[in-house]
């Protein structure tokens, strides 16, 4: 039997948190599970489990498309008691947005940084935006509160991430300063845009808006390099379906 | 900060903690008792308006603890104010400043092992430890009362299980005594397995240290109290701490506009204008 891929779709913004009426990129991760009725678990950590996400979600993502659930661990005497086999039952896993500080701090308390490693090996689908993004790399700017902070993520990837990366953003400017400190080269994605890894390679950037892109950025000597990347519009009627990716495809550079 | 606080008098900061075993922020007379406690603490410390903030980390900020609080204190004599960190996104502060000027910090219930991890994250435990030692009142209820301790007993996994706190305090603490049985049951195994021992305080019992020594135990309802919890000899011994009652105050006067705002109402449903 072949190993199912590791996947991780990684929105600079996006789905049904920030963009009401526009289930592009929540399709999309649902479909990448290839699933009649996928599992999918919400983990709304990196708010505080607010109740009134937790109600959007389900709204989202509804039970006639899938099979939802949710894990809050400042209520664990609710939901599932076993964690573990909870997120490894899952067929995707979706991160909300919020403080990622805190967010990586509750999941070390409950040993959910290792479980989720662990389900992303096994072939669940880890996706999220936001903070649900920036978790997933070695590396993360993070303007949540105040300045734009350098802090290290869970590492499943082995870059740095930017989220929320329009045009003139504050954290732009603190991104390329961190690169040029030392920071790993990695990627950045605009709301509206997802980074889709297979394994540790971005396989493609599709977005849930026309002009929304990705981009590629490393450091040559002292100088950063920033390259836009070929985003697939996800409304165009041609758009590429969420087809099975083998093998992590280019990540050539638009013009 | 008040200049004729409890420090300006001494000279030294006096250390307090104020631990309460459950209480709400509900207009009914056990809870407005606590209120009126916190209020007097923090006045002792910070005069006629002192400054009082919640942290409400360990509910993971929610709306309902926040408005408890502010509804609690927002039409009393003091300066209220709340640190949520998981909406700094919307609501940038700086934390130290604002934490180390306030003259109480009162902590609210919740996961006692999201809170310790939350607060090591956003490097919260060196402020919190730095106001205690400048006289700064530390007060809470539930987890927000056992994490001033070395540990607590906390449901924050689903069942009652012993968890590390700060431990400003020596020992251990396990709240809402008798109104859980299950968590007081977990507390006696664990001081028998060797967990040092501490306090158990029942829903609307409290436990007051100021300064060295002893604290002094509280109660807002009659029949609520405060135990001891040793081991010696190979047993675990309970024992009662005899308390100081705390009456209620009288409830606040309505101000002027709600109270007209009532009697317009009542005035309408007597003449059927309302259902």
């Amino acid at each position: 039997m072949d190993m199912a891929p590791r996947q991780i779709v990684a929105f600079g913004g996006g789905g049904f948190s920030m963009e009401s009426g526009n289930p592009l990129l929540d399709d999309y991760v649902l479909g990448l599970t290839r699933a009649e009725r996928p599992r999918v678990c919400f983990l709304p950590s990196a708010s505080g489990d607010a109740d009134h996400y937790i109600v959007r979600f389900y709204r989202a993502f509804s039970a006639h498309r899938c099979e939802p659930s949710h894990i809050s661990l400042f209520r664990r005497e609710q939901g599932p008691s076993d964690l573990r086999r909870h997120l490894l039952s899952q067929d995707l896993i979706y991160v909300g947005g919020g403080s990622v500080v805190s967010l990586l701090g509750v999941w070390r308390a409950h040993g959910i940084d290792s479980i989720l490693r662990e389900a992303w090996e096994s072939g669940v689908i880890l996706c999220g935006l936001s903070a649900g993004s920036l978790c997933w790399f070695e590396e993360a700017v993070t303007g949540f509160h105040g300045e734009a902070k350098r802090l290290r993520g869970l590492g499943l990837l082995p870059f740095s991430n930017c989220v929320h990366y329009e045009r003139g953003a504050k954290r732009g400017e603190a991104y390329h300063r961190f690169l040029r400190e030392g920071m790993c080269g990695g990627y950045a994605a605009e709301d509206g845009a997802a980074l889709h890894f297979v394994g540790p390679e971005l396989s493609r950037v599709v977005a849930s808006r026309p002009q929304a892109r990705g981009y590629r950025l490393d450091v040559a000597g002292s100088r950063v390099v920033e390259m836009q990347i070929a985003t697939t519009y996800l409304g165009d009627r041609d758009a590429v379906p969420a087809a099975p990716l083998p093998e992590a495809l280019s990540t050539a550079p638009a013009a | 900060m008040a200049v004729d606080g409890v420090r300006a008098r001494t000279g030294t900061p006096v250390r307090r903690i104020l631990a309460l075993g459950g209480h709400e922020f509900s207009f009914r007379p056990p809870d407005r008792a606590v209120c009126e406690l916190l209020l007097r603490l923090a006045g002792e410390q910070g005069g006629e308006r002192p400054r009082i903030c919640i942290l409400p980390t360990a509910s993971g900020d929610t709306s309902e603890q926040i408005a408890g609080f502010y509804s609690a204190f927002g039409e009393r004599s003091c300066e209220p104010s709340d640190v949520s960190l998981f909406r700094l996104g919307r609501r940038p502060m700086e934390l130290r400043d604002h934490l180390l000027a306030q003259d109480l910090i009162y902590v609210g219930g919740g996961s006692l092992v999201n809170l310790l991890a939350v607060w090591e994250a956003h490097d919260i435990a060196s402020i919190l430890s730095l106001a205690w030692r400048q006289g700064i009142v530390l007060a809470g209820q539930s987890a927000g009362a056992m994490c001033w301790f070395e540990a607590g007993i906390t449901k924050s996994s689903g069942r009652p299980l012993a968890a590390a706190g700060l431990g400003l305090l020596g020992g251990s603490l396990c709240v809402h005594y008798n109104n859980e049985p299950e968590r007081r049951a977990a507390y006696l195994d664990a001081v028998g397995d060797g967990m040092p021992g501490g306090y158990g305080l029942d829903d609307y019992a409290g436990l007051l240290w100021e300064g060295e020594g002893s604290p002094s135990a509280v109660t807002a309802r009659r029949g609520a109290r405060a135990y001891r919890v040793s081991k010696g000899g190979g047993k675990v011994a309970e024992s009662p701490l005899p308390a100081r009652f705390l009456p209620a105050p009288a409830p606040a006067a309505l101000r002027e506009d709600i109270a007209e705002f009532r009697r317009i109402k009542t005035m309408r449903k007597r003449a059927g204008w309302l259902g």
